[in-house]
């Protein structure tokens, strides 16, 4: 059974004490109406929603899996009433602005939407956030009139979303893809190819299904500077089919609620978004949010790992706890009193809230790169965005695995049964690991793209303020974890210099990626922790308990696993070399 | 034969001016004469050319304009007249008889014609005239040009002598003597290469980027390839030559086999379309759009990026395709044309590299790249083409200047020699010419060695540069991350470094030619002393990248405006170095850069850059006998007033052009805090090292401005600075 309560209090606690919501996000002109006290208000219900909704629906929706038949796709049980009600409480068009049918929130509250949303069901979570996708990539590259008649629709819920990229022989390598643009000659084209891998691409949520394509016009340039954007619906305006068939449904490990399609275009009619040959660059300026919305799945999926590990710790009893008193004849302890039991649920709980941290941080910084009226304050947001997304989608959605994994652990052999939920976890938070750009792809975006970009500007949007905080002159209850965090500061420094150099060499920089990435995210999950920590110096009334756990768990993060960036940097900078040497036929 | 001790030289136009502009620039004084006051106008306008023909404006107040028809005798005390009129040899020959009628007996007369043999020249002549009279044949601009070639005739042999001394060693040019044989050697052989490339380009349906791209870096020839070299040379230029070529050379010489383009020019030259001089050429400008022409229709495109080739010559002549096809075409029959032309237009192979080298600006001429590529390979392929092919195809330059021995030290940025006589050499070769670490330790550890070992240093660069200053990719990279540590040890490096060469025990001498920016400029302020050559580029540009000098600029500076002030108190130096580093002024020569302080009186100018090396050498033995390094000095600052009054001009400049901002005003005040005291106001004498840990300090809170890092960003990215 998975234990699930919304986390209301980290998430004001992050707005209002480490990222002032007040001073930041409702300082920009579209959120002048958004304060905190209206967020939080709009969390809470989102929260009950996660709890009360998605959550009973998780093990239903893994057990029956979508279902195809003659071209049709039948989601679990339960899942149709779910997305009613998505659409009745108005969660499709948070993040939409209102004058294009949508409550124009926050992208921090859609962020924190989709986070709980991941908690009680990552299956039934794509479905929206695939919906949202789309109407973001409407709204950014399509025409006023095809976004007027596209995007309320999307924003109401009375219609979905998909992206349509992947083709069987073009996966990570769009360049590769093959799907055709006719021009019909009345200014709409004729698609016709095969896509796979796509999410929500035939279900019977809801009616009409707005897809994305991607596809070569007959004239386009080989590879990616070829490709164009097209809007392509399920259905054409009469309510006819418009030659799109979903041809299968992929049987597969986890998110089984979640329908993954084939889909056929059979001269399908679609329509040109923005100018040809742009659909790559228009992919680009979506993949930020895209990525960290994946990310964010990793942090949903350790949140619920967490909650339910802590409430099978408090009530299995098993063996005597060291350094815990035991009367005579006491009976065996909880297993939360047992110090590895704990180690692992610290470890869930503090690489969760760190990642929920840097999702919120990134959240708050792409509505300051859009709508912050000073253009160097745009800037630097975009900047950290942008070095920030490869990490949060890698180290989150790994996070989130790991914590699945630990969960189970700490459920023993139960967690090993399909009614812990444990297992499931682990099953549905893989995939986040390797869609929308597998985990080894962003450790290259981030170390082939966005370090050199602009000759290392964007690191300094990082280093100059982690930087500063963790050599500052810092309070006693403080020091503990600044110590670590500027020793972890000093690792990433030093490796970032080396890469300047040696990175040159593209071999060394690909090797280095991976275990660069991870001591980046590592550090900087530790420059959160300072913040958190230098926040929780003076609780506000209330919080003290809450502000304890806090210093607590930084106190762990400082001690138990920030050191692992030392080892990382010793990694990475001990080179290519016996990752490269072995001849491919050794293996 | 008397020396060359005055000038003359006839006709105004772009050589004449430009050659009259040299000359002054070598100290002669100088007569220019032209065709009513078009030689007045052309004296006053030469200040505003660009690139600048006159080091100096004193060299200015050398020349004295005068017109044809009624100042000949102007020229009567000149040792030598150059005539650079109008292509036109009856012109040319009424103009000789007229000098001769005032001339000095003995006075040397030269032609700068590049088209009309010397023999031509001599037609009906005034008795005597052939024995002084000879080609000097000036590449454009004469200033900047390395090669001239003289073409001797019967000329006194003495007198030629004096000539090609005065050209080598005071117009610092590389002097090839030349037959008498139509084009002399670097036009004969350009001339061939250029209409064949071309030509070639034209039957193949290349576009002119691609044409440029092949006939460039892979050959070691300057990127402007064979149509960019069009547009700076001029279509008629170009058209002019080969007419003269079409009358003066053999009916069987090769060059009339060259593919023929002459229709593609005149349609050009019909368009306006004649070069970089009208604007437009083969390439033009949309904006900041670069445009090439289609070589069919002559309407203008954006210019493409060019196609991706091998980095070497064989490679690239190899390489499967049109472009590598193309690059055979041209080069081989260039290359076939070079070795025809011994004997008859030279007997010395050499002399031909060495022209294109100096003249074309290739990297290596026709024999030395027939030696990179392989002579039989060549020669093989020129007879499988049908091509006739000459012994001295042979004849294979060594391109590799060989080195006596290993260096004594070195590392990847800069390596020691021993060039015997007791003087060590310490050869700066990093990358862009940055100052890294390496270079710092190895500038050191120079010092060091010389110490003990030698009895002079001289430190130098083989490339077009001195340095461009620190390495502001290294820099920019720590200050990025915050490695604020990092930072201060390489600023501390840089300092401790150029300490060592200052008070070295033995003298340093700087060898510098090109740039020398920034720290490259910070490093030679602190040796004993200078040998530049003319081309000197000096400056403190630490502002334009958002720093103040850090490694004892400003106060090398300072120490110099104050032994040069004539008034007292420590204001007067105080102002003159900060106006020098605020407005990050860069000297166009170095005559100009004595002049801004930045070499001293007893700092010494070579012409020719050959001879620089020797010079700087000669320069640290003459000063090793006896040397005592210098005390470290008191300095008097000028004191928070001091400041107070540099910031007040700051304002005032400021106040005075739209183009200073306000990052550029706080600067400023960083920077006249470093000259006048700093906070601390230290208004009493102060040791100079004071002014150093001030320079630190405002580097080091300068690294932490975002201003100043997009400042660097920028000047990384497009070698420009940024006014943000």
């Amino acid at each position: 059974m998975l234990t699930y309560r919304a986390p209301i209090a980290d998430f004001r606690f992050l707005l209002r004490d480490v990222f002032d919501h007040d001073g930041v996000v409702a300082a920009l002109p579209p959120f002048a109406d958004a304060p905190l006290d209206t967020v939080m208000a709009v969390l809470e219900e989102a929260g009950g929603f996660s709890e009360q909704v998605l959550l009973p629906l998780n093990g239903v929706g893994d057990e029956q899996g979508c279902t195809y038949r003659d071209g049709a796709v039948r989601t679990p049980d339960g899942f149709r009433e779910a997305y009613a009600a998505l659409v009745a409480g108005g969660w499709s068009g948070i993040g939409v602005a209102p004058e294009r049918g949508g409550a124009g929130l926050p992208g921090v509250v859609q962020a924190a939407f989709e986070e709980m949303a991941c908690s009680g069901n990552l299956a039934f979570a794509t479905y929206p956030l695939l919906s949202a996708g789309a109407a973001s990539a409407l709204c950014a590259h399509a025409s006023a009139e095809q976004v007027e008649r596209y995007v309320p629709h999307l924003a109401s819920g009375e219609w979905s979303g998909t992206m349509c990229l992947t083709e069987a022989q073009a996966g990570t390598d769009l360049g590769l893809l093959r799907t055709a643009a006719e021009p019909a000659g009345d200014g709409t084209f004729r698609l016709n190819g095969t896509k796979v891998f796509i999410t929500g691409g035939e279900h019977d949520l809801t009616d009409q299904i707005v897809h994305l394509v991607l596809a070569r016009l007959p004239d386009a340039p080989a590879g990616t500077a070829g490709i164009s954007l097209f809007v392509v619906p399920k259905l054409r305006p009469d309510g006819d089919p418009n030659g799109v068939t979903c041809g299968s449904i992929e049987h597969k490990m986890g998110i089984r609620g979640s329908a993954t399609c084939v889909l056929h275009f059979e001269g399908a009619v679609g329509e040109l978004v923005g100018a040809p040959h742009a659909g790559m660059a228009q992919m680009f300026t979506m993949m930020n949010r895209a990525r960290l919305g994946v990310g964010i799945q990793g942090v949903g999926i350790g949140e619920v790992a967490y909650q339910t590990a802590v409430a099978y710790a408090r009530q299995r009893l098993q063996g005597r706890a060291p350094g815990r008193a035991h009367g005579n004849g006491a009976g065996a302890d909880p297993i939360i009193a047992h110090p590895d039991v704990r180690r692992a649920l610290l470890r869930m709980r503090a690489l969760t809230e760190a990642g929920r941290a840097l999702a919120v941080w990134v959240a708050v910084e792409l509505d300051v790169a859009h709508h912050h009226l000073v253009a160097s304050r745009r800037e630097a947001a975009d900047d950290l965005v942008a070095l920030l997304t490869p990490i949060v989608k890698a180290a989150c959605t790994d996070n989130g695995f790991e914590a699945a994994n630990l969960a189970i652990g700490v459920h023993g052999g139960a967690g090993y049964i399909t009614e812990s939920g444990v297992e499931q976890l682990a099953r549905d938070a893989r995939i986040s690991q390797i869609y929308e750009g597998t985990n080894g792809v962003q450790a290259l975006d981030l170390i082939g793209r966005k370090l050199p970009l602009h000759h290392g500007r964007l690191l300094r949007r990082f280093f100059h303020p982690a930087v500063a905080r963790a050599t500052a002159p810092q309070p006693a209850e403080l020091a503990a974890v600044a110590g670590p965090v500027a020793d972890a500061l000093t690792h990433l420094q030093e490796t970032t210099i080396w890469l300047g150099t040696a990175g040159r060499d593209r071999e060394q920089a690909a090797a280095a990626a991976t275990d660069y990435l991870r001591l980046f995210a590592l550090t900087a999950f530790g420059d959160l922790w300072l913040r958190m920590a230098a926040a929780c110096l003076e609780p506000a009334a209330g919080d003290a308990a809450f502000a304890t756990a806090k210093l607590a768990t930084a106190r762990f993060y400082a001690d138990r696993i920030l050191p692992e960036t030392a080892a990382l940097a010793r990694a990475v900078r001990s080179g290519k070399t016996s990752i490269t040497a072995m001849s491919d036929d050794a293996f | 034969m008397s020396p060359i001790e005055r000038a003359a030289v006839i006709g105004s136009g772009t050589m004449g001016a430009g050659i009259a502009a040299h000359l002054a620039n070598a100290g002669l004084p100088v007569v220019m004469l032209d065709l009513g006051d078009a030689a007045t106008k052309a004296l006053a306008a030469l200040p505003k050319r660009s690139p600048p023909p006159l080091v100096s404006t004193a060299a200015a107040r050398l020349i004295r304009a005068g017109s044809l028809e009624h100042d000949l005798d102007m020229v009567a005390d000149a040792d030598w007249i150059v005539e650079a009129i109008v292509e036109d040899a009856e012109a040319k020959r009424s103009l000789f008889r007229r000098l001769d009628a005032v001339r000095r007996p003995g006075s040397i007369v030269s032609s700068n014609t590049s088209t009309i043999p010397l023999a031509a020249l001599l037609e009906g002549a005034p008795a005597g005239l052939e024995r002084d009279l000879v080609i000097t044949h000036f590449f454009n601009p004469p200033r900047y040009m390395r090669l001239l070639e003289i073409v001797p005739g019967d000329a006194r042999p003495d007198a030629v002598d004096v000539l090609e001394d005065v050209c080598d060693l005071r117009l610092g040019k590389t002097v090839v003597r030349c037959n008498d044989t139509p084009g002399f050697i670097a036009n004969r052989l350009g001339v061939y290469w250029i209409g064949t490339a071309i030509g070639e380009a034209l039957a193949r349906g290349l576009t002119v980027e691609e044409a440029d791209a092949v006939m460039g870096a892979p050959l070691g020839i300057p990127r402007t390839g064979v149509f960019g070299l069009m547009d700076i040379v001029g279509l008629g230029l170009h058209e002019q030559v080969n007419a003269s070529f079409d009358r003066l050379l053999p009916a069987d010489d090769a060059w009339r086999a060259v593919p023929d383009h002459g229709d593609l020019l005149r349609r050009m030259v019909a368009k306006g379309a004649t070069g970089r001089g009208a604007g437009r050429g083969f390439y033009a400008r949309d904006g900041a759009t670069r445009l090439a022409i289609d070589l069919e229709t002559l309407e203008y495109r954006p210019a493409a990026r060019p196609p991706r080739l091998p980095r070497t010559a064989r490679e690239l002549v190899e390489l499967p395709g049109p472009l590598g096809e193309y690059a055979w075409a041209v080069l081989g029959r260039t290359l076939a044309y070079a070795a025809a032309m011994v004997p008859g237009v030279t007997d010395r192979p050499e002399l031909i590299d060495l022209a294109m080298r100096r003249g074309y600006g290739w990297e290596r001429g026709p024999f030395a790249l027939i030696g990179e590529i392989g002579p039989a390979w060549v020669a093989e392929r020129l007879e499988a083409d049908g091509v006739a092919v000459t012994a001295p195809i042979q004849h294979t330059a060594t391109v590799s200047r060989s080195r006596p021995r290993d260096p004594i030290d070195g590392n990847d940025s800069a390596s020691l020699w021993d060039t015997g006589d007791g003087v060590a050499c310490l050869e700066l070769h990093s990358r862009a010419s940055a100052i890294d670490l390496d270079m710092l330790a190895m500038i050191s550890r120079a010092v060091e060695i010389a110490a003990t070992d030698f009895r002079g240093l001289v430190i130098t660069n083989e490339g077009p540069h001195f340095s461009v200053g620190a390495n502001l990719a290294y820099v920019l990279g720590l200050a990025n991350v915050a490695a604020w540590e990092r930072l201060a040890e390489f600023g501390d490096a840089g300092r401790r470094a150029f300490a060592a060469v200052k008070f070295a025990p033995v003298p340093v001498v700087g060898a510098v030619g090109g740039r020398a920016l920034g720290g490259g400029c910070e490093l030679l302020m602190h040796c004993a002393a200078v040998q530049a050559h003319t081309d000197t580029f000096m400056g403190l540009v630490e502002l334009g990248a958002g720093l103040v000098p850090g490694w004892g600029g400003c106060r090398e500076l300072l120490l110099r405006t104050s032994a040069a002030a004539s008034a007292h108190g420590p204001m007067p130096p105080a102002q003159a170095a900060f106006e020098t580093i605020a407005r990050a002024r860069v000297s166009t020569s170095a005559q100009e850069a004595r002049e801004l302080g930045f070499l001293r009186p007893h700092d010494r100018i070579t012409p020719n850059r050959d001879r620089l090396l020797a010079d700087a050498r000669a320069f640290a033995l003459e000063l090793a006998d006896g040397y005592a390094p210098p005390e470290p000095a008191q300095l008097t600052l000028a004191g928070r007033s001091g400041r107070a009054t540099l910031e007040l001009t700051a304002g005032q400049l400021a106040r005075a052009s739209d183009a200073v901002t306000e990052y550029d005003l706080h600067l400023a005040g960083v920077l006249a805090g470093v000259l006048t005291g700093g906070d601390a106001d230290l208004a009493t004498p102060v040791p100079e090292a004071a002014v150093s840990a001030l320079e630190a300090q405002a580097v080091s809170a300068l690294f932490r401005e975002e201003r100043t890092l997009q400042r660097m960003t920028h000047v990384l990215a497009t070698g420009r600075p940024l006014r943000n």
